[in-house]
């Protein structure tokens, strides 16, 4: 049964089409990966999914209900949530108070929501850094907290925008590892936008490939990264090889 | 009940600071006891009395970040509420306080829905305006006395705990420190509340806490009602200690700023941030006034020196001065790497 | 209809002109916040500082007020500058809230200095070619010259201002700092200075509209306030940073402030009893203002968020 379903979705800035009619679906416990080169509309269209921008056009489906029309708290309550590409709190919340924040949404009880964001930390392997400020942290641990704090909403589906940009190769592979332990262990369906390909590769059931705006290809990220309108419109010539090493590895 | 345990609930805070919040507890309990003069005594009522106003602005301007100059107005609902049924109704003011609140807190919700469609210095010119139109409006209405105020007479038998008239000071002085307890133990629970972590999600970054299922406006109003009923009950004590009120006095410009000035130069966004800030500004307002103004007869010297301390403050150390404590504390601690 | 009319017309054309008054004062706040997004509270200050220096100036130097006008731009452009360099260049480091505090203690600084060497009473000027003249130019409407000289020194400076920044190379570096701060320091302009030009821009212009005002309306240490206000509400009804938006904006200010007097004349002449809202004249304005903001942010000529 189809979790996620976006049906024919436009959203225009001015005159500007940042997304075109694009359609997809997104089963129950899958990861799908939304692929693209910069300025193909992806982050657009995750906020459109999330609330965050109103579609121009279009309709979205989240877990049987319309959710086109709410706004993103909205859509949050329902069991949907994501993360940022850029995760900055530069306030005066510690790591663990981030993350009660979004167990927060499930709870009033501070006891409670304490409880759940210390099992998050946990679940995340960064128990160590719940009384540190964000700031203090190294950027894959800020990743995690940024994770940690959208996973402790308890959602269904998660959002995931860019979690690997910025991180080293290592800090990659052990992100790959936690978000299939997020798949696995929790159930939770996955939608995530990355430039790291070896990362959308070795973790999604399907990909589906953004282009100006429009979606040019989908199906299984192997056949996807053969299909040769997509090297041709996004991945060039070089990547032809990369894609082949990382087959082989 | 997890709130009572909340308001309690000091246990984040460093040994230092409860050590310090305690004496300075004691000291509070024992001030009328000790010698002190008669302006030491009106210095010491103003000071709890601007706490309040600041911890009331705290939630919204400290906690969620939001500048709102306009608190005035809502002094004066309180203040006008009780004078108003207190000379025409003969209503105590235990009756008069929560019915002053409650009309505060109603208005808030009026001028708050369309107010946090705002932000930054569009937010806090409005409420300036919002404040200014109250104004207007009580300096005409004949109802309320207008421009020239109203006067509480003066009842027989004193003292009087109902309608709150005494002829020592320190009555009033211990119904206030009374009340800045209640307000500083419902702060505490406030700020462990869920609607405390969202403020502060609010303040980091909208579009995040909105992801995290946060109605960012709807927790403003709410907000903005905590701290309008912070500031309408000293309203309502304010007509009752100074037997008259005039709308230049308590929904003055001047007074919104101070109130927002309380937090922000002591620190927003942390508990004991207004008190420190009304602890400088309030002794520092009126001593330079008592001792430039009146004695030295350099009338605005004062506020000159006021208003570049504010200027430098700005300049200096937005964080105010318990950001200035905290930044030392930590240079001193020197365990500031990260893991 | 005999009172009414003229009635009318007057109110009008003393709206018209106290409008162009209202949008000289607001050209300096409109100057800032477009180069800077910053929002000055002492800037009825500038104007009160500009009201004394020609009222203290034009019997000291022996000439009539009007001729000071050119001292009080350079007193309010020096004023303009020190202010900058000396506090707001400091407060644009910090958050919002520093800067609205920055300005507000630049305010009380202002004011209270004022206070100190000019006492609390109003003044006013009582001599010169401006005062007391005026013409009668209609059934009952009444030309006034110091106002007909603050409305046509109003389209000069907004000519002027409008020049300055579309047609010179400064205007030109101004206009791009506003637009992208970052894009402008990589093609070699200095934005600090763009910032200080535009404080002394603005500090000369509310300054000049000072030395006029002061001609027909009584100074004295509080004034700045109502005129801030004013010229906030005049800003946002432009769109902040608009210099067009804030000519037609002060006009349309203008108009409004006149409309109680249309209203008690109105109701006088349809016998309605004395039902005057003369003291609400300025809190339309706030009224306006807060409407403004919350249906039409960018305003109504306005470009910026």
């Amino acid at each position: 049964m189809a979790l996620l379903e976006v049906t024919e979705v436009s959203k225009e800035f001015g005159g500007l089409t940042a997304n075109q009619d694009i359609s997809f679906c997104l089963d129950q416990g899958e990861v799908l990966g939304l692929i693209g080169p910069n300025g193909a509309g992806k982050t657009t269209l995750f906020n459109c999914i999330a609330g965050h921008f109103p579609v121009t056009r279009g309709k979205i489906v989240f877990d049987g209900r319309d959710i086109t029309p709410l706004k993103a708290f909205d859509v949050a309550r329902l069991g949907l949530a994501r993360t940022f590409q850029i995760f900055q709190a530069s306030g005066d919340l510690k790591v663990a108070e981030n993350v009660m924040v979004g167990a927060f949404m499930r709870t009033g009880s501070r006891r409670q929501a304490r409880g759940r964001a210390e099992a998050w930390l946990d679940f995340l392997e960064i128990a160590e850094t719940g009384q540190y400020m964000l700031s203090e942290l190294p950027v894959a641990r800020q990743k995690r907290v940024a994770l940690a704090t959208a996973l402790a909403t308890e959602p269904k589906l998660l959002l995931l925008d860019e979690v690997a940009a910025g991180l080293i190769r290592a800090e990659i592979e052990g992100m790959v590892t936690l978000l299939r332990r997020i798949h696995q262990e929790k159930g939770i369906a996955l939608l995530l936008t990355e430039h790291v390909l070896e990362m959308v590769m070795a973790l999604s059931h399907r990909v589906i490939v953004l282009e100006s705006g429009r979606k040019i290809a989908e199906g299984e990220p192997q056949a996807v990264v053969k299909d040769p309108e997509v090297i041709r419109a996004y991945l060039g010539d070089h990547f032809v090889k990369r894609a082949g090493e990382a087959s082989h590895a | 009940m997890e709130a009572v345990r909340n308001a309690f609930d000091f246990s984040d805070f460093p040994r230092l600071d409860l050590w310090v919040a305690g004496g300075v507890l004691a000291f509070l309990l024992v001030f009328p006891a000790l010698p002190h003069s008669s302006f030491a005594m009106t210095i010491m009522i103003q000071f709890l009395m601007f706490s309040l106003y600041g911890m009331g602005w705290n939630t919204i301007g400290g906690y969620a970040g939001q500048v709102d100059l306009g608190k005035a107005q809502y002094n004066g609902i309180g203040a006008y509420t009780t004078a108003v049924m207190m000379v025409r109704w003969d209503v105590p003011f235990w009756v008069s306080m929560p019915v002053g609140m409650a009309l505060a807190v109603g208005w808030s919700f009026i001028i708050g829905y369309p107010l946090f469609r705002l932000k930054g210095h569009y937010f806090a010119i409005a409420t300036i305006a919002t404040s200014l139109i109250l104004k207007d409006v009580f300096e005409v209405w004949d109802f309320v006395g207008a421009a020239k105020g109203m006067e509480i007479p003066i009842r027989k038998n004193l003292p009087d705990f109902l309608y709150l008239q005494f002829k020592q000071d320190y009555y009033y002085y211990y119904i206030l420190l009374a009340l800045f307890l209640v307000g500083l133990l419902y702060l505490n629970a406030f700020r462990h509340s869920r609607l405390g972590f969202q403020l502060r999600a609010i303040k980091d970054n909208e579009d995040v806490a909105r992801s995290l299922g946060i109605d960012a406006h709807w927790c403003k109003i709410k907000a903005y009602a905590v701290a309008t009923a912070f500031v309408a009950v000293v309203g309502s004590f304010h007509a009752c200690y100074n037997f008259n009120i005039e709308p230049e006095d308590v929904m003055s410009l001047d007074l919104s700023i101070l109130i927002a000035m309380m937090a922000l130069l002591g620190g927003a966004g942390s508990l004991w941030g207004p008190i420190i800030g009304a602890a400088i500004l309030v002794p520092l307002k009126s001593y330079l006034g008592d001792w430039l103004g009146a004695s030295a007869g350099l009338v605005g010297l004062n506020l000159v020196i006021y208003g570049g301390i504010i200027m430098l403050i700005a300049a200096v150390q937005p964080r105010g001065v318990w950001g200035m404590v905290e930044a030392a504390l930590a240079r001193r601690r020197g365990d500031h790497g990260a893991a | 209809m005999e009172t009414l009319l003229p009635e009318l017309l007057r109110s009008l054309v003393s709206g018209l002109l106290m409008g162009m008054v209202f949008a000289l004062v607001a050209l300096g706040l409109t100057v800032i916040f477009g180069v800077m997004d910053i929002v000055n509270f002492a800037h009825g200050e500038f104007l009160m500082i500009g009201m004394y220096t020609t009222l203290v100036t034009a019997p000291f130097l022996g000439v009539d007020p009007t001729l000071t006008l050119p001292l009080a731009g350079v007193v309010g452009a020096a004023l303009g500058l020190a202010c900058y360099f000396g506090v707001v260049q400091f407060l644009l480091r910090g958050p919002m809230v520093a800067q609205l505090l920055g300005t507000f203690g630049l305010m009380l600084v202002l004011r209270n200095v004022a206070l100190l060497f000019m006492g609390s009473e109003p003044r006013s000027v009582h001599k010169g070619w401006l005062v007391g003249q005026s013409w009668l130019v209609g059934p009952g409407v009444v030309l006034e010259s110091t106002k007909l000289a603050a409305a046509v020194l109003s389209i000069v400076s907004f000519v002027a201002v409008w020049w300055l920044i579309r047609r010179t190379k400064t205007g030109m570096a101004l206009t791009a700092t506003s637009l992208d701060k970052e894009g402008a320091r990589y093609v070699g302009i200095s934005t600090e200075r763009m910032n200080g030009l535009s404080w002394a821009i603005g500090g000369a212009s509310v300054a000049i509209a000072g030395g006029l005002l002061v001609n027909f309306w009584p100074v004295d240490p509080n004034v700045g306030l109502l005129f801030t206000m004013i010229a906030f509400a005049t800003v946002a009804l432009g769109g902040f940073g608009s210099i067009r938006g804030a000519f037609l904006a002060g006009i349309l200010i203008g108009l409004i402030v006149s409309l109680p007097t249309v209203w008690d004349a109105f109701i006088r002449f349809a016998g309605l009893g004395d039902f005057s809202i003369h003291s609400f004249k300025y809190t339309f304005v706030y009224i306006i203002y807060f409407l403004i903001m919350v249906i039409r942010p960018q305003g109504l000529f306005g470009w910026k968020q």
